[in-house]
């Protein structure tokens, strides 16, 4: 860690900024230049007590050189992880295709969807119990029995499936039917909910938050492996942007930016990142070329009927081209799909 | 056109609001709600006049249905346009490959990385004679000098030249020497240089301003079109966001985005865009499956001695590397370049 010292830092100031590093253990070597005064410090940069060094009076700015976390960085692990969710792998060339409705809306809907995401090459059904809907008013999911549907229509199709987990209270209930847990974008951040699911062993999708940087992506996903659970798959959809006409932004770049430093998988939302079916497509194709670990799509057979953002899901035609077109590409690339 | 009239107006105060609609040449289509009038307004809503009526009292909201643009629209040009940089083709299948260093530094150099670039397989040379820096003291370009050393390597590689134009009064000068003009991000909304480059009869390369949307950037395009010159290519080059770990936000979806929306080619710069080597071949590997019309790169053969942007250059074996993997994936997209 490096601390610039203000410029206009006294003696006495530089010498009492030197005695609490040293109270915290770290090894101080102090560099004078013409303008300022550095100190270099050498040491465990997450040391407990680190953050407060800001708060010395004389000290400007704090530059960590270790990365925050250490469970999810490629230093600590450098091969690429691959998951299991049922029998299906995820990363090191193994794509995952997540694909179903945003929500279970009844059994019948749900068969329909998923025979024809399974026919299409979809490796993995979703289909939301718990729905985080931004109106109080808005369908919320049908809760317990969502998750027994999803269970038997997963089942059926020999699909794994995956659903969101919203409360630290429905950690149980979800990890007795899904295969995959799924933390949305608007729980990135709910450290209980993360520490949860990290005591369980099952896989965890865990979604980028709205306005989280990639780094605060990878802290989260250290708070789950942290716990103990190592099965974590990141999941870029879209941050909040200025352009107004897709829902969110999709920053593509993060795939290979959490691939540089992390040996987690990382999967695209092209739903949830663009909102429109116009986009989705090339957006998924694009993941792919990216190197991402597979790709999430919503789909619904009536999405004016949809109970749940209906607009942004493809219709299992669309979705059936775009897996033609998805499989071609991970020829090319030397990617697998498992079936 | 449609008018949401807000829900305490006055009757008094939806007779003149059809009354101005009418005025301009409009006709009024009044739909009474329970809780709200709206107002469809028939007529062409480009009409300068349209602006004012947002601010007829009684109005809470005008909302478009025509596109603002026209001429880049999609309606008025269904068929992909395909620009002519020297001999190369950009868009309708054709790939552009925009490779070179950020600032043209002198002969030998940019003729050091054109034959890097050229073996790679770029098919467009790119040099900045004028650099828009950040700071004032930072390297502002050879100016005309770098204008003739960029064309003198073109010539001799055998490839057209792209560069940046920051100045309505150097739009003569470089059109001498350049084969393409660039339109940097931080000029897009420039309109007296657009209009400029409008006049002139060589392509242009239209760069994404840092918080334009992708209206806003077909609104531009509109500009350099509605001067006569047709030949505009947009690229997406990255917009500012929070992320702190990337020069800018890559924002890939502007490319189906536009071309749903209109018939201009768009190539993507993931080099601004990511700012950093280590992500550029995936984003440009990206945008190709995406179905950008090409990709703009910088190179340079010794980063660290660049004067201008050298941390986010690829080494020429890095871009050799690149151009393999993408001419892989351009044939899978059924895709091509020249």
């Amino acid at each position: 860690m490096i601390l610039v010292l203000r410029t206009d830092a006294t003696q006495p100031q530089i010498d009492h900024v030197i005695e609490r590093v040293v109270e915290l253990g770290f090894e101080p070597r102090v560099i004078t230049g013409a303008f300022r005064t550095i100190v270099a410090l050498i040491g465990d940069d997450n040391a407990p007590g680190v953050e407060k060094l800001d708060a010395i009076p004389g000290v400007e700015n704090v530059h960590r050189i270790l990365k925050p976390f250490k469970l999810a960085s490629r230093e600590f692990h450098r091969a690429d992880t691959v998951i299991d969710v049922g029998k299906v792998k995820v990363g090191g060339g193994h794509l995952a295709m997540i694909a179903g409705p945003c929500a279970v809306e009844s059994f019948e809907g749900l068969d329909r969807i998923a025979g024809h995401v399974k026919k299409a090459g979809a490796n993995i059904l979703r289909g939301g119990a718990f729905k985080p809907r931004t109106s109080p008013y808005a369908f919320q999911g049908m809760g317990e029995e969502g998750l027994k549907i999803l269970r038997d229509v997963g089942d059926k199709h020999g699909m794994p499936v995956v659903t969101e987990v919203m409360d630290t209270r429905q950690v149980p209930l979800v990890a007795k039917r899904a295969d995959m847990f799924q933390i949305g974008a608007r729980n990135m951040q709910n450290f209980d909910l993360l520490k949860e699911v990290g005591q369980t062993r099952k896989p965890v999708l865990l979604k980028r938050g709205m306005s989280a940087t990639v780094k605060d992506l990878l802290m989260s996903a250290e708070y789950v492996l942290a716990e103990g659970n190592p099965s974590v798959v990141l999941c870029e959809r879209g941050v909040r942007g200025f352009e107004d006409s897709t829902r969110n932004m999709l920053d593509l770049s993060a795939v290979p930016n959490v691939k540089g430093q992390s040996h987690l998988p990382i999967i695209v939302d092209p739903s949830h990142a663009t909102g429109r079916p116009d986009l989705i497509p090339s957006m998924a194709m694009a993941a792919v070329a990216a190197k991402a670990d597979g790709v999430h799509v919503e789909v619904h057979d009536c999405p004016e009927k949809a109970l749940s953002d209906g607009p942004q899901a493809l219709l299992p035609d669309q979705y059936q081209a775009l897996m033609v077109e998805l499989r071609k590409l991970a020829e090319v690339l030397g990617r697998t799909i498992d079936r | 056109m449609i008018l949401v009239v807000k829900p305490d107006a006055t009757q008094e105060q939806i007779d003149h609001i059809i009354q101005r609609v009418e005025e301009l040449g409009f006709r009024p289509h009044v739909s009474r709600g329970e809780q709200r009038t709206i107002i469809g307004v028939i007529g062409d809503e480009r009409k300068p006049q349209v602006e004012t009526f947002g601010a007829i009292p009684g109005i809470e909201q005008v909302l478009a249905v025509l596109k603002p643009f026209k001429l880049a629209s999609r309606e008025f040009r269904k068929a992909d346009s395909v620009v002519t940089v020297g001999r190369v083709r950009i868009g309708g299948g054709h790939l552009a490959m925009i490779a070179g260093p950020c600032a043209v530094e002198s002969h030998e150099g940019l003729d050091r990385i054109a034959a890097h670039v050229k073996k790679g397989g770029a098919n467009i040379l790119r040099g900045g004679a004028f650099k828009p820096r950040t700071s004032p003291y930072a390297f502002q370009g050879m100016g005309e000098e770098g204008l003739r050393i960029l064309h003198d390597i073109g010539d001799k590689h055998g490839m057209p030249v792209v560069t940046e134009v920051m100045d309505p009064r150097q739009v003569g000068l470089v059109e001498q020497w350049a084969d393409m003009f660039q339109i940097g991000a931080r000029n897009m909304q420039n309109f007296d240089l657009l209009k400029e480059v409008g006049k002139a009869k060589k392509p242009v390369l239209l760069k994404r301003g840092m918080s334009a949307t992708v209206k806003d950037l077909l609104m531009s395009a509109e500009y350099i079109l509605a001067e006569g010159n047709q030949a505009v290519v947009l690229c997406e080059r990255g917009v500012r966001s929070f992320e702190d770990s990337t020069r800018n936000m890559l924002d890939m979806s502007a490319v189906p985005n536009v071309k749903g929306q209109s018939h201009l080619p768009i190539v993507v710069d993931p080099s601004h865009a990511t700012g950093r080597p280590d992500l550029i071949p995936s984003m440009a590997k990206a945008a190709v499956a995406a179905g950008a019309d090409g990709v703009h790169v910088e190179v340079h053969d010794c980063p660290e001695k660049a004067l201008s942007d050298g941390p986010q250059a690829l080494l020429p074996d890095q871009f050799v590397k690149l151009m393999q993997d993408v001419r892989k994936l351009a044939l899978a997209v059924g895709s091509s370049f020249d």
